[in-house]
């Protein structure tokens, strides 16, 4: 097959070649750019945008859900005065289902989506290091937002620096305690307490030479690790009236 | 002062007399002058560097004008280009002034830089031909008139102007032949099939306007432009506007630099001040042929009186106009694709060739008529 060349009329291409350098033209005089001069000026998104995350330890009710929602398993609980979560980022694909799923709102996300480290052990950030925002160098001084109107894309640009923080969305859901429904069907395993990310394992007590449970209601923080582990299903969580 | 049997002082005393009966005549400057030519040594200097084919060739339009030329146009080029492109350009440099001497810290960084000549090269030419090629850039400096400054006056300017700038393509080969290398071997094979392309129009578009205004003398050509030349031989412009993008390698035509096929074609095997000096080569050609350019078509150096400046009027303004035609024709860089080589060769021999010689016949009319 013979390829055939494309013909294209003598004033048809000088046409084009005046509308290529009219437009030339235009956009040096006035440029439709929307580039930002990244590290001074900073795009204001949405607040949606999932960021780096930030841990309240008084809310954490140590109950391991985001460890084990995690699809990259980049959460791992370490023990402080509780369990709680440290996350890697160099296995984080934020999909934020840790945020998401958290029960108390412990977990939440911030506006700082350039997270970035030195080398890879300072990936794994700490429970302790997630309580606030990273220490960032902050070059920008200006915010530049993008605005749609009719179609046509334009930057407004403020002198004004963003607060990189969000406040935390409390979930709609109520505290629960974890209660004994049939203490006699109790086999005394104790696997309850093994589990209790409690350190001192306060909240569930077998008095001696009785092998039956005794629940301390107010060191319990209803994270309901034990009502999964109980193998006799005599436990259960209740909201706290 | 009579040292082995020569007389310096009457030697220094000929060479004053020399410099003082031809020196540029600048009356605002004409009391700082006159106390300047007072002290004894510096009224040397001071009459040299006003003396006026110094002036032309050193000063202005000549050596220092190309020179600032150079700084303004890489930074301008590439900031222009990011521009339409809707890119920043060069920022970092000087953030205060937007990177504007983003020229001046690269030539300063080249200064510094190792020059590396590489095993396979042709040594001797490797390193002289760089340096060589300021003769073909530097010579034409001498005939291109500013009014009243020039350095050698001659009927026949126009005609050595244009022998002069269609050297350079030599020393591109030769340059491209020395670095020994295949990026530069098919660099510099390109550039001599380009040569053939654009310079007989180049030439012709040249004639063209010796046709028209009866004499290869700039001076001539300035003084018959009552009516612009654009406007006495529009096709010989539009000839010259596409041979001075075609000759200098601006990007429809960057055929034999050509970045991301082979990587600077004939200059690749060159760092440090070495390429920094062949690195300008096109700019350089590029402001001569726009000094021509001026003279032909826009009018030169008339147009613009200023009592109190004198004789400076002249080379200011033809420099002036240089630059900005050079800052306008650089604005195709944003827009334009590269052409294949045997497109823009049949363009040339074609297109353009046919376009030279119907100038080349319009214009012995005008010149006829006129």
């Amino acid at each position: 097959m013979k390829l055939a060349r494309v013909e294209v009329k003598r004033a048809e291409s000088l046409k084009r070649h005046t509308i290529a350098i009219a437009e030339a033209f235009i956009q040096a005089l006035k440029p439709l750019r929307i580039t930002i001069e990244y590290p001074r000026e900073r795009r204001k998104y949405p607040d949606t945008f999932r960021g780096f995350i930030v841990f309240n330890p008084e809310r954490c009710i140590s109950c391991f859900r985001c460890a084990q929602i995690c699809p990259a398993n980049a959460i791992q609980m370490s023990v402080y005065k509780r369990a709680y979560p440290g996350i890697d980022y160099s296995k984080c694909i934020f999909c934020h289902f840790c945020v998401d799923s958290c029960p108390t709102g412990a977990l939440s996300s911030s506006k700082v989506h350039d997270v970035a480290f030195k080398n890879m052990d300072e990936m794994f950030v700490k429970a302790n290091q997630m309580t606030s925002l990273p220490k960032l160098h902050r070059e920008d001084e200006v915010t530049v937002e993008y605005e749609i109107e009719k179609g046509v894309l334009k930057l407004k640009k403020e002198k004004i620096r963003e607060d990189l923080s969000l406040p935390a969305i409390l979930p709609a859901v109520k505290a629960k305690k974890v209660v004994c429904v049939d203490p006699e069907s109790c086999i005394g395993c104790k696997l309850c307490v093994q589990v209790c990310p409690h350190e001192a394992r306060e909240a569930l007590v077998f008095e001696k030479d009785e092998n039956k449970i005794k629940i301390v209601i107010d060191k319990c923080f209803g994270c309901g690790l034990c009502v999964r582990v109980c193998p006799m299903n005599v436990l259960r969580l209740e909201v706290v009236k | 002062m009579d040292v082995i049997g020569i007389d310096i002082f009457g030697i220094v005393s000929f060479l004053f007399n020399i410099f003082k009966s031809n020196m540029l005549n600048i009356p605002l400057l004409k009391p700082l002058i006159d106390f300047l030519m007072g002290i004894p040594i510096l009224n040397l200097i001071v009459a040299l560097v006003l003396w006026r084919p110094f002036f032309g060739v050193v000063i202005l339009p000549g050596l220092t004008g190309l020179m600032l030329y150079l700084l303004w146009i890489v930074y301008f080029e590439r900031k222009l280009a990011a521009r339409v492109q809707w890119r920043v350009g060069p920022i970092e440099v000087a953030r205060p002034l937007r990177g504007a001497i983003q020229a001046l810290a690269d030539g300063i960084r080249y200064f510094f830089q190792e020059v590396i000549v590489h095993r396979e090269a042709h040594t001797p030419y490797f390193v002289q031909l760089p340096i060589l090629s300021f003769i073909p850039i530097l010579l034409p400096l001498a005939f291109i008139p500013a009014g009243a400054v020039v350095g050698i006056r001659t009927p026949y300017a126009l005609p050595l102007t244009v022998a002069f700038i269609s050297l350079i393509p030599i020393f591109v080969i030769a340059i491209g032949w020395a670095s020994n290398s295949r990026f530069a071997f098919i660099g510099s094979m390109r550039e001599a099939f380009m040569y053939f392309a654009y310079e007989i129009p180049f030439v012709l578009a040249a004639i063209s306007m010796v046709y028209v205004y009866g004499s290869g003398d700039l001076y001539v050509a300035v003084e018959k432009q009552t009516i612009p030349g654009i406007l006495l031989n529009p096709l010989a412009f539009i000839v010259y506007l596409i041979v001075m993008l075609m000759a200098t390698s601006r990007l429809p035509f960057e055929i034999p630099e050509a970045d991301q096929e082979i990587a600077f074609g004939p200059f690749v095997e060159y760092s440090g001040i070495l390429f920094g000096l062949v690195m300008v080569l096109a700019y350089e050609k590029l402001y001569l042929m726009s000094l021509l350019f001026v003279i032909l078509f826009l009018g030169g150096w008339s147009g613009v009186e200023i009592p109190l400046l004198g004789d400076l009027v002249a080379p200011l303004v033809l420099f002036i106009k240089a630059v900005v035609v050079i800052s306008i024709l650089v604005i195709v860089r944003a827009v334009y694709a590269r052409y294949r080589l045997d497109q823009a060769i049949r363009f040339g021999w074609s297109n353009l060739f046919g376009l030279s010689v119907a100038s080349l016949i319009f214009g012995i009319m005008v010149g006829w008529l006129m």
